[in-house]
């Protein structure tokens, strides 16, 4: 059977939900134009976006879209140096990377699932590589992540953290990023084949200076991940 | 002095029938004289020499293996003449010099090395010239029927020579298209205009046609820029010593990057746990990167640790590179590169393969293929990339559209899907049924039949938790990729 163990729980229970209100209307209806914009001060292209020495923390399915949101937000980096994506699961494909329109070159991938040595080649890549995504295996302790993330910000490397388990701790991410939905486009019953990706992204962190917002990515496979609409904070209570 | 067929030179391999080496590009390197004789040529493409030769035999090149076994020859040589210079294994430049005087000319010379040779057994071949590179065209001018060919003149010699033997075919296309067909022709243009033309690598090959060779002679070079290291235990194990190699050869290149230069020329010097000292130098016409260095410092230890000939007693302690004959065409960064930047990124990965182990850390390079596990061809990181066999503009039917999966397992996994009248109802996550949103497929996979693969149809199924690449093969559903 394909491992699950990875679902978060909370993530995991929201499951349900989704497929009793039909994500695809649901996200149709939240997608309708004269419903895309709530300002809350903050300009979406700053909250989409990783300086050198950030953080940021991903959570949700596999399928979510999220290994290509961590890619993209580190792909701008790949200009001056590689990109070392560590992989626990040993599941990466360099296929999607290069689609994000890495060089095949710059994008190594460190396969380790082992928690003693995961955190010492964590912090070596902190130490020489231009940017890091690093899946994080289970029973890593909070405190290796805090000292990873004080290391990147030292050493002013963009660190993407994707848990296999849960969530980061709180503080260790400027940019904490959970999955809340995903649609596809260009699949009928039998016919046609996946086009584009529409993912619900609920966003925190300082970014987004401590709201939690709703962010809307679309994802054609095919180039950088394009912010659809920034969609609301949590506190103006426009959508359900 | 070069042995054109050293590449065919296996132990148990039959020399009566028509034989051919290729390289990892498939590309024909060596050939014996029945292959010859069917009109197979150096530099023909396998499947073309294979239509032309059914039956021909094919070896697949080693150089590592070629290397352990040609170290033997050279030290048959180095009793007659020391500090020979190693190119490849099977092209090795003797140092004549003093040698010719010592036998009393270079026909007594010739006879005391093929006397040495002989026992060996081998179609080796000897071109004999003032310069590296005239001797090569000289013994590459040689024939089974007249394996010794002296040049008394080299510039006399090249200039008769076709302008491709300048080694760059864009620059060769060039110079023909301008008129200039042979290397006489070429040596005749002004010096500064063809500087001004062509640049460094037309200034390279104006020398080479002037008999000058091409070296260049920079300014600033560092005093002493050997790198070594020592190693306690010694190290007896070819894959340790193959990672030394590597870290030996990067740090030796990038240590003279900053002086924009690069070795034509490396000594590479091993100290046996016995006390032993082991020297070889090794030769290139282009300037040696890390890449090309490290395969030969990899290929003289596995010489030296696994090879016949009498090797390293007790392993290494110690092991210096040391480079020679510098040349001002160093490596050109890339745009946004800079040098501390590139080093601590080698520096960096390097510790992670000593930390994961050095199959851990991987790139990998696009090829064709139906499926994404097949589109890409994985190496360890500093290896040489693995070149592919799949052809990327091939087109590949039955091959998933874009985009890819981000995810692929390494191995198909048991995926249950509920199929109804052929249409996928709900998938199994876990503990819990999923219902299918839409779907897309099959792509066919026919496979390889005549190997025993059989057919397989990939789906594309959608679900709220998201899109999955399954493949249905003997009637069982296999999950092949997550679009995440």
């Amino acid at each position: 059977m394909f491992d699950y163990s990875g679902v978060p729980a909370a993530a995991h229970a929201g499951e349900g939900r989704q497929e009793d209100t039909g994500v695809v209307a649901q996200l149709e209806r939240i997608s309708a134009p004269h419903e895309r914009v709530v300002d809350s001060g903050v300009e979406t292209d700053d909250v989409f976006s990783l300086a050198p020495g950030q953080i940021a923390g991903l959570s949700g399915l596999p399928g979510s879209g999220l290994t290509r949101v961590g890619l993209s937000l580190l792909t701008p980096y790949t200009s001056q140096g590689p990109l070392a994506y560590l992989d626990v699961r040993g599941w990466v494909s360099p296929l999607a990377a290069w689609e994000l329109g890495i060089e095949p070159e710059r994008f190594v991938v460190v396969r380790t699932a082992d928690i003693v040595t995961w955190s010492r080649v964590v912090a070596t890549l902190l130490d020489g590589v231009r940017a890091v995504y690093a899946e994080i295996p289970h029973g890593v302790r909070d405190a290796a992540l805090r000292t990873l993330a004080a290391r990147a910000r030292t050493r002013r490397t963009p660190l993407v953290l994707r848990p296999l388990d849960g969530k980061l701790p709180q503080g260790v991410a400027h940019l904490q990023i959970e999955a809340r939905e995903v649609a596809w486009e260009g699949t009928e019953q039998g016919h046609g084949r996946l086009l584009v990706r529409r993912t619900l992204l609920d966003v925190s962190g300082k970014a987004t200076r401590g709201m939690e917002r709703t962010i809307e990515v679309e994802d054609d496979g095919t180039n950088d991940l394009r912010v659809v609409s920034h969609l609301g904070t949590q506190t103006s209570r426009r959508f359900p | 002095m070069w042995y054109p067929t050293w590449a065919l030179r296996r132990p148990g391999v039959s020399h009566d029938a028509p034989q051919q080496a290729v390289d990892d590009r498939n590309t024909v390197v060596a050939l014996n004289s029945h292959a010859a004789a069917s009109g197979i040529t150096i530099g023909m493409q396998r499947r073309a020499a294979e239509a032309l030769c059914p039956t021909i035999v094919t070896i697949e090149r080693d150089q590592t293996a070629d290397m352990a076994r040609f170290e033997y020859v050279v030290e048959r040589i180095e009793s007659v003449v020391p500090r020979v210079e190693i190119a490849d294994p099977g092209l090795v430049f003797i140092p004549i010099a003093g040698a010719v005087a010592y036998y009393g000319g270079e026909q007594a010379l010739i006879e005391r090395i093929d006397k040495e040779l002989d026992a060996f057994g081998g179609d080796y071949r000897f071109g004999l010239a003032a310069g590296p590179f005239a001797a090569w065209q000289a013994v590459r001018s040689t024939s089974d029927e007249s394996p010794l060919f002296i040049v008394s003149d080299d510039t006399a010699f090249l200039s008769s020579l076709d302008i491709t033997a300048i080694g760059s075919d864009d620059l060769a296309a060039t110079f023909r298209w301008l008129g200039i067909t042979t290397l006489g022709a070429l040596a005749e243009l002004p010096h500064d205009a063809v500087i001004s033309r062509f640049g460094r690598q037309g200034l390279n090959a104006h020398r080479i046609a002037r008999g000058m060779g091409n070296e260049a002679h920079p300014r600033d070079i560092p005093q002493d820029c050997a790198v070594e290291a020592l190693f306690d235990p010694p190290i007896e194990d070819f894959d340790q010593a193959s990672f030394i190699a590597r870290n030996l050869s990067q740090r030796l290149i990038n240590q003279l990057a900053p002086h924009g230069i690069a070795p034509h020329r490396v000594v590479v010097t091993a100290i046996a746990a016995d006390g032993t000292e082991r020297v070889r130098t090794w030769w290139s016409a282009d300037p040696f990167d890390d890449h090309t260095l490290t395969d030969r410092v990899r290929w003289q230890l596995r010489a030296w640790i696994d090879g016949v000939s009498v090797g390293i007693r007790g392993g290494i302690a110690s092991l210096r590179l040391e480079p020679d004959d510098l040349s001002g065409s160093g490596r050109q960064l890339a745009l946004e590169e800079d040098v501390k930047a590139v080093d601590e990124t080698r520096r960096a990965l390097m510790e992670v393969q000593a930390i994961a182990g050095a199959d851990n850390v991987l790139i990998a390079v696009p090829q064709g293929g139906r499926d994404s596990g097949q589109q890409m061809l994985w190496s360890r990181w500093g290896d040489e990339p693995t070149t592919t066999a799949r052809d990327i503009h091939a087109p590949w039917p039955g091959r998933i559209p874009s985009p890819a999966p981000t995810l692929v397992p390494p191995d198909p996994i048991p995926f249950t899907v509920s199929w109804v009248d052929g249409t996928p109802e709900q998938v199994r996550l876990r503990s819990r049924w999923v219902p299918v949103l839409s779907w897309a497929g099959p792509w066919r996979s026919v496979g390889r039949w005549w190997v025993g693969e059989g057919s397989s149809d990939r789906y594309q199924i959608v679900t709220s938790a998201g899109a999955y690449l399954c493949e249905v093969r003997n009637g069982s559903t296999y999950l092949i990729g997550v679009y995440d």
